[in-house]
């Protein structure tokens, strides 16, 4: 893309800065929200075609229209900048270089729609941003931002950074919610969605680090630009995180609905597969989304295109995989992972991921029978309708997407009694640069 | 109100209704492992999956709440699929150690899966190890094995004692139910914990590896720990209880009872008075009777009916009471009549009272109020002043911690002309039991009240015998008779009317149920306990009779 909308300062030192950030417009956005009423400011982001960037996308104006406004006791802005989804590393960019973004972004969400107090929800691993948002809210209480009667309207906020104990689970937003309050992350059961009843109780508008890093764009330029600059029912410029054996990996801002291709072979973004790889699928936000096969390749990153091959954007990190990956593996690796995560509450998730791990390593150990692939079908099958939280059924979209996209390979295990593909070290994993 | 189909039958019930208690208006028992009726509603086990129309993914039916228009399949293909996963799911770490589990017999995943699952085992993998025996507090073992994670043990600390002892800790299928750093599972009702967990995962120290509990039979009964007379299943195997469990009655005691009075069911084995005494001499009842008839026949004649003095124990139940009152009257010819009984002890909110005696309101009731009846204290001045030669006393409590009080009680026993007593225990060990309700034994320097009686005669326990108490709030409460009395014991009811032939009146009854008709169907009306009648029948069938069917515990 020509212009950088929220990557502007990711390849800065200094873009953390208020002083750099407000040399670059920063602010104007909230200064322009407080002469809007709440309800244009609503309207706008409904009209932007801004989508929830944490995984669900959920359209974020319709999400917000949720909040009662007509209650008296405080409500919440609670951030998600727990990112944990295997694959994604684009939140952290924002936390890092561009926190004022995300803070302004904050300043008007609380301006719409009446919200008292903002909690940044950061992931324990990422802790070195905290100091980062940290001084940025600092700076911003020193300029009046941030306080009482923000930017000259009776909005009062404030802003807290919270670091997560670390756990993937703690990234769902109620599992957020009950970690915020100094419980476990244990999902609640949704309804009451935290719109309603959320952290303390009280009405809590839960959105992602990029979501919410979107908004100053989207009241600054209008909803009419941003959504044009991305396709249908998915506005906006987009961040992409690119892994995998390619070329540049990384993360690139590029328009909301921009094919899998041009991500993966353009040389402003992920300049194609490094020599001698070969692509054998892609996963395209995230582990939790089905994985999908280079047939796909010209699928444009839209929820809705996604979905229609029974995938996900998610959070539009897309995982790149080389044919010399065994399927099997990363299965396994990926169920071991939900296995781990999983809070424990839900029967199905508790013991169903494990002994799915356990079958997939039977699997890929050459001790797998031709029953077990029925069996992980069925069995994961019945993870996916009958939980509290959707990290369960992640496990299902992955087995089952696995078994139907590359049954070969789970066949030639069974059959041959070892994996056919060549094992793995550590060392495969070390930066070309150190060979 | 809303109108629900559940499998194609439609009903209309209360807002706010669950999908679960409209369904067991209904009549289907829907199987849930962590709904509790008494508890919040976590919906964790998924056991309880049913099938909405419009709605993609299967719905908690303890959780989800009854909208109007809503249609709900409790049994289709999918459900019944959904019950033998989770099922399924539950075994994949469960070490199906039922052999050697308490539970076996009474156990919702044993009975769930014979109901539900039932299928050739398809689990090869290694199983997650868990702590085997982890006593949570001095009451209970945890085996984290076991567990389902359904979390009602935690629930039950948090919202019904609030002691908040127990947690979940670690995560996924490595969870475990833990304390609180530097806590114990020790609150007065810990061992509820071990009733409403549906599986074998926490066990009763005092239970553990006792009895199978398919060998058990059960009986109705009452506790006789305080006088709020928790409703129990008294379990008991070869003439011996094994153990209490509650009862539920939602006006006495809900689903719950304490540590403590769980622990009175070693009252009626332990101490026991096992045969009629005469001096030193162990005799057969016809001695003891001719006895009593020759002693009491002469003092009777000696002596002013103002010399002669009954204690009446409210350890005994309403009919042994009234056997009592009429004994007094019409062969003792006295109105000197004092209270016995146990001391008072510990109380908290919850249900434990601090008189420890399960039938003080039923001498209240049988005797007209207790003006007629004077405290013991009183007894022990009217026999230091030398007023009482004769006493009949009911059980061996006394009931004071005062120990003057008692030494002096002891002495004046020493001069009375003639001393009966008619009790349950020999007094050899020490009211109150410690807490696991092992009685120590007594210092016995001091004669026991047996030693010093004239004539002892043996009476049973509530346990051995049908019977009433009145609890604390005037609820009249039936219990029944579990074995045949033990060792030569007979019910008081019993002995007062076999004395009371043998001294020439007419006291005895052929039936209990004829003496119970002169005792409560003659009573004046504002005499009575005030809720005797409704709940004589309510806590017999306690199941919620008066209001619609809510699903099981
Ligand atoms: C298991 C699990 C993990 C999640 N982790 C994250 C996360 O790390 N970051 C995030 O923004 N959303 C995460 N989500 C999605 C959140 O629940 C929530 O939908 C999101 O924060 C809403 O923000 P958005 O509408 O702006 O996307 C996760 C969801 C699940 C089920
Ligand atoms: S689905 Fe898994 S992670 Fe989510 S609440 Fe249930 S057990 Fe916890
Ligand atoms: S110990 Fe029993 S009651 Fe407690 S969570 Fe485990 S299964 Fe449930
Ligand atoms: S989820 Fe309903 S009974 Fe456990």
């Amino acid at each position: 893309m020509d212009e950088k909308i929220l990557s502007k300062f990711f390849d800065r030192d200094d873009g953390h800065k208020l002083e750099v950030y407000e040399d670059h417009g920063g602010y104007d956005a909230a200064r322009k929200a407080a002469e809007m009423s709440r309800e244009e400011i609503v309207n706008e982001v409904k009209a932007s075609n801004l989508r929830g960037r944490g995984g669900a996308g959920f359209p974020a104006g319709v999400k917000w229209s949720f909040i009662p406004q007509e209650t008296e006791e405080d409500k919440y802005l609670v951030v998600n900048a727990d990112e944990g989804e295997p694959g994604t590393f684009k939140d952290r960019q924002i936390m890092q270089r561009d926190p004022h973004q995300l803070i302004e972004g904050c300043i008007i969400t609380a301006m719409a729609l009446d919200l008292r107090y903002c909690y940044i929800y950061i992931r324990g691993e990422l802790k070195f941003t905290e100091d980062i948002i940290q001084d940025a809210i600092e700076e911003c209480y020193d300029k009046g931002y941030l306080g009482e009667d923000i930017f000259g309207t009776d909005q009062d906020l404030d802003i807290y950074t919270h670091i997560s104990a670390g756990a993937y689970i703690c990234g769902e937003e109620t599992g957020m919610i009950e970690g915020l309050e100094g419980k476990p992350g244990k999902p609640r059961i949704k309804p009451p969605f935290p719109a309603i009843v959320g952290v303390f109780d009280a009405p809590t508008l839960v959105n992602n680090v990029e979501s919410i890093a979107c908004v100053p764009p989207v009241i600054n330029r209008g909803a009419e630009w941003f959504a044009n600059l991305g396709v249908e029912k998915n506005g906006g410029p987009k961040l992409y995180g690119l892994s995998g054996p390619i070329k540049n990996p990384g993360v690139y801002e590029a328009p909301s609905g921009i094919t899998v291709r041009e991500l993966l072979e353009s040389p402003e973004y992920g300049g194609g597969m490094k020599e001698g790889k070969e692509l054998k699928a892609y996963i395209p936000g995230g582990s939790s989304c089905a994985v999908l096969t280079p047939d796909e390749l010209d699928r444009e990153m839209s929820f809705e295109a996604m979905r229609e091959v029974g995938s996900n954007l998610g959070t539009g990190c897309v995982t790149f995989v080389d044919q010399d990956t065994c399927m099997v593996r990363l299965a396994a690796r990926l169920a071991h992972f939900y296995h781990h995560e999983s809070c424990g509450q839900c029967t199905p998730c508790r013991d169903g991921t494990g002994w799915s791990a356990k079958v997939l390593d039977a699997i890929e150990a050459g001790r797998g029978r031709h029953e077990d692939l029925d069996l992980l079908e069925d069995m994961t099958g019945q993870i996916e309708h009958s939980t509290i939280c959707a990290l369960g059924p992640s496990l299902t979209f992955v087995v089952h997407s696995y078994l139907d996209k590359f049954p070969e390979e789970f066949e030639a295990h069974i059959e041959q009694g070892e994996c056919p593909f060549p094992s793995w070290s550590l060392d495969d994993t070390k930066p070309a640069a150190a060979e | 109100m809303p109108k629900v189909t559940i499998n194609n039958e439609e009903i209309e019930v209360d807002d706010g209704t669950t999908v679960m208690e409209a369904a067991a208006q209904l009549g289907y028992d829907i199987p849930h492992f962590c709904y509790h009726p008494a508890l919040s509603i976590p919906a964790n086990c998924r056991m309880c999956l049913v099938e909405v129309e419009d709605n993609p993914d299967l719905q908690p039916s303890c959780h989800m709440p009854v909208n109007d228009g809503m249609e709900v399949h409790t049994e289709s293909e999918r459900v019944v699929k959904a019950r033998k996963s989770v099922l399924e799911f539950i075994l994949v770490n469960h070490p199906v150690d039922c052999p050697i589990c308490d539970q076996a017999g009474e156990c919702k995943l044993q009975d769930y899966y014979m109901a539900y699952d039932a299928q050739e085992s398809r689990l090869r993998t290694e199983k997650v190890d868990g702590v085997k025996v982890y006593p949570l507090g001095p009451e209970v073992v945890y085996d984290g094995e076991r567990c389902i994670l359904c979390t009602r043990c935690v629930r039950f600390c948090e919202e019904i004692t609030e002691t908040d002892e127990l947690t979940t800790a670690q995560r996924g299928d490595h969870t475990e139910i833990r304390t609180f750093p530097g806590q114990e599972l020790d609150n007065n009702y810990s061992m509820c914990t071990v009733d409403i967990c549906p599986v074998g995962a926490l066990t009763a120290r005092d239970f553990r590896f006792k009895c199978r509990v398919w060998l058990m039979n059960t009986t109705d009964s009452v506790c006789t720990g305080c006088s709020q007379g928790c409703n129990i299943h008294l379990d008991h195997f070869r003439n011996e209880v094994q153990r209490y469990r509650p009862r539920y009655n939602p006006d006495v005691n809900d689903y719950w009872m304490c540590d403590p009075g769980r622990y009175t069911y070693k009252e009626v084995h332990q101490d026991r008075l096992e045969d009629p005494m005469v001096g030193d001499n162990v005799v057969n009842w016809h001695a003891a009777t001719q006895a009593y008839v020759s002693t009491m026949d002469e003092a009777l004649d000696t002596f002013e009916p103002s010399e002669r003095a009954m204690v009446l124990s409210p350890q005994v139940s309403c009919e042994g009471l009234h056997q009592a009152r009429r004994f007094a009257d019409e062969v003792l010819e006295t109105d000197r009549l004092y209270m016995g009984g146990k001391p008072g002890g510990e109380s908290d909110d919850l249900l434990m009272n601090a008189d420890k005696n399960p039938n003080r309101r039923g001498i209240e009731y049988v005797f007209g109020g207790l003006e007629a009846v004077d405290s013991f204290e009183s007894l022990v001045d009217a026999m230091e002043a030398g007023e009482i030669r004769v006493l009949h006393m009911m059980n061996k409590h006394i009931p004071t911690t005062d120990d003057a009080l008692r030494a002096r009680f002891v002495d004046a026993v020493a001069d009375l002309d003639l001393f009966v007593l008619q009790a349950m225990h020999r007094g050899e060990m020490v009211f109150p039991p410690d807490h696991r309700g092992d009685f120590p034994a007594a210092d016995l320097d001091d004669p026991t009240l047996v030693e010093l009686a004239d004539i002892a005669l043996p009476s049973s326990s509530h346990a051995e015998q049908d019977g009433t108490f009145v609890n604390e709030d005037g609820i009249a409460q039936p219990f029944s008779q579990s074995f045949k009395p033990l060792y030569n014991s007979q019910p008081d009811w019993q002995i007062f009317g076999r004395l009371g032939d043998e001294m020439g009146h007419s006291l005895s009854y052929r039936r209990l149920a004829d003496l119970r008709e002169e005792m409560f169907g003659d009573a004046e009306d504002d005499a009575k306990p005030k809720t005797l009648d409704d709940k004589q029948s309510k806590s017999r069938a306690p199941a919620d009779a008066a209001t619609q069917p809510t699903p099981a515990e």
